[in-house]
């Protein structure tokens, strides 16, 4: 499903964000990327979603090679995989519900899809119940529920989530990944970057751990080692 | 589904104005003073163009005859100053058609028209009324009427019409680049504004935009409600020149009407006239302006 040969990503003059990364995901699995921060993760998660281009690799996703992905490219690509990022990136002076609706409007999508998917996405996430509220009357967990559901929509094959509970305490964090887990259970293949040890230690899935934008280690069933 | 994303497009556009009012406004009131500078280019030029068309119109040469000249002898001057090269047209006007004239034209003045009849003879002249063919060889005209000797002739009355024609088109020249530098000024002035403004509607949507990208909305759904927002800017634009320049003209007319006595200048016929031609080229022009400037601003402040 994700494929990186031997990717490098230099920021000018000559940051090594990433180097001579190889990796490959298969469909429908869950990975855990950790590392300390400023190891290269969310550069990671910028490249696969083409938001920054490799200095030197190879990038396919899906079977699509998106190494020289063009401009034009670019939102079919990011139709096809969702992100989460720490920071929740919603409108607030949209209710969550809009603000899930508002993924599927500026894609274009006819009001009955959007009628129809959207109370589905905020059903998977739990908060059927508190759709309509603004996200300054919600915790930091609902707002990051509600961005879930946004990324939901398109039905990605791929959810990224880059240290999705960063902000959040221990109980919302792991309410967070529980969902992510019910995600993944649907089929959906999840690359969830993250700090938080007991959630890694927690998930007994597969690890890969960053260090200086080096692949450190790739474990099936891992532990947080650093 | 096309539709319906240009419907979509189009309210955000028209919410993004309403956010940002007063910049809107702004941005409104500028293209409307480029506008008014325009629209007074234009009225300066129509007036001029009326006024010298009007001047030439009147423009003729009066040689007064002898009252006891011969009917054959001035139809034999008459012919000769017909073959002039520079004259267009002869008119003879007889003493008896004088007089009937000069009656008719004061027929309300009883006190004249006593005075021509006890007076007892007609007085006035036969004329030959000169219409020269070229105004810019008026001069040539008068040349060679001063070189034709004949007895006939009592006076010649050669107004200087030139000078007046130069001053005229002088005042409209000078006025007209005026005009034109200030419309110029005007229209930079607007592209740079809307530029300004559309940036800071991009600024001001910077998350919006952000979370349009992750998403995956096409760049022109992203880019078209502020390329749009200028044509919007445009067409409140010419709507409100359209509502100030009406009443503007309308309150002008019988002022010009009295300064152009004689002349057929109506400006508010002109404009009815060419109301589509006037403000539909107005709103093409400014719209391109503002679209190229959105254009460049979007360009800059939102890439993908
Ligand atoms: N846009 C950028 N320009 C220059 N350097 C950057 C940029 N983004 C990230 N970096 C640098 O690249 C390295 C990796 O950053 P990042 O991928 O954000 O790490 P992480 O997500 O693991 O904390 C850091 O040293 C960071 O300073
Ligand atoms: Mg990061």
């Amino acid at each position: 499903m994700i494929k990186l040969e031997n990717v490098t990503k230099i920021y000018p003059p000559d940051v090594k964000a990433l180097y001579k990364v190889n990796l490959h995901i298969k469909p429908g699995e869950f990975v855990s990327i950790v590392g300390q921060s400023g190891t290269g993760k969310t550069t990671l998660v910028k490249i696969l979603i083409g938001e920054e281009k490799p200095s030197q690799g190879k990038i396919v996703v899906g079977g699509w090679d998106i190494t020289n992905i063009g401009p034009a490219e670019i939102p079919v690509l990011r139709r096809q995989i969702g992100v989460v990022f720490q920071d929740f990136k919603l409108l607030h002076r949209k209710t969550l519900f809009e603000n899930v609706c508002f993924a599927l409007q500026v894609c274009g999508e006819p009001q009955s899809k959007i009628n129809n998917i959207v109370p589905q996405v905020l059903k998977i996430v739990g908060l059927e119940n508190k759709m309509h509220r603004y996200p300054l009357e919600v915790s930091g967990g609902e707002q990051q529920r509600a961005v879930i559901a946004r990324a939901l929509v398109h039905r990605p094959k791929i959810l990224l989530a880059d240290e999705p509970t960063g902000n959040l305490d221990s109980i919302n964090a792991d309410e967070i990944i529980e969902i992510l887990q019910k995600i993944n259970k649907f089929g959906t293949t999840v690359l969830l970057v993250t700090h938080n040890r007991d959630v890694v230690n927690k998930l007994r899935k597969r690890v890969i751990t960053i260090e200086n934008g080096l692949i450190v280690g790739d474990q099936a069933v891992g532990k947080y080692i650093l | 589904m096309f539709l319906l994303s240009i419907l979509r497009v189009i309210k955000f556009s028209l919410q993004d104005l309403a956010r940002n009012v007063w910049l809107s406004v702004i941005t409104i009131i500028i293209i409307v003073l480029a506008l008014l500078s325009v629209n007074l280019l234009l009225i300066v030029k129509v007036l001029g163009l009326a006024a010298i068309g009007a001047v030439k119109e009147k423009i003729d040469i009066s040689l007064y005859l002898k009252s006891d000249g011969e009917e054959s002898r001035i139809l034999a001057l008459k012919s000769r100053i017909s073959d002039l090269a520079s004259v267009k047209e002869v008119a003879y006007i007889s003493q008896q058609a004088a007089v009937e004239s000069f009656r008719a034209k004061h027929q309300d003045n009883p006190e004249i028209l006593q005075a021509l009849l006890e007076l007892g003879t007609n007085p006035l002249a036969p004329i030959l009324v000169i219409q020269p063919k070229d105004i810019n060889n008026y001069e040539d005209l008068i040349v060679s009427l001063n070189k034709i000797e004949d007895p006939l002739i009592e006076s010649r009355n050669f107004a200087d019409h030139k000078t007046m024609l130069a001053k005229i088109n002088d005042l409209t020249d000078k006025a007209s680049r005026a005009g034109l530098a200030l419309s110029l000024l005007f229209g930079l002035i607007t592209a740079l504004v809307v530029y300004n403004t559309v940036a800071v509607a991009i600024y001001t949507h910077k998350r919006e935009i952000g979370i349009m990208k992750l998403v995956g909305a096409s760049t022109w759904f992203i880019r078209a409600p502020y390329l749009i927002s200028g044509i919007v800017y445009a067409g409140l634009g010419v709507a409100a020149i359209i509502i100030i320049i009406y009443p503007l003209l309308s309150f002008f007319q019988p002022y010009l009407a009295v300064f152009f006595y004689g002349f057929k200048i109506n400006i508010l016929e002109y404009y009815n006239n060419n109301f589509l031609t006037i403000f539909g080229l107005e709103f093409l022009v400014v719209t391109l302006i503002n679209f190229l400037a959105s254009l460049v601003a979007v360009g800059r402040y939102s890439k993908v």
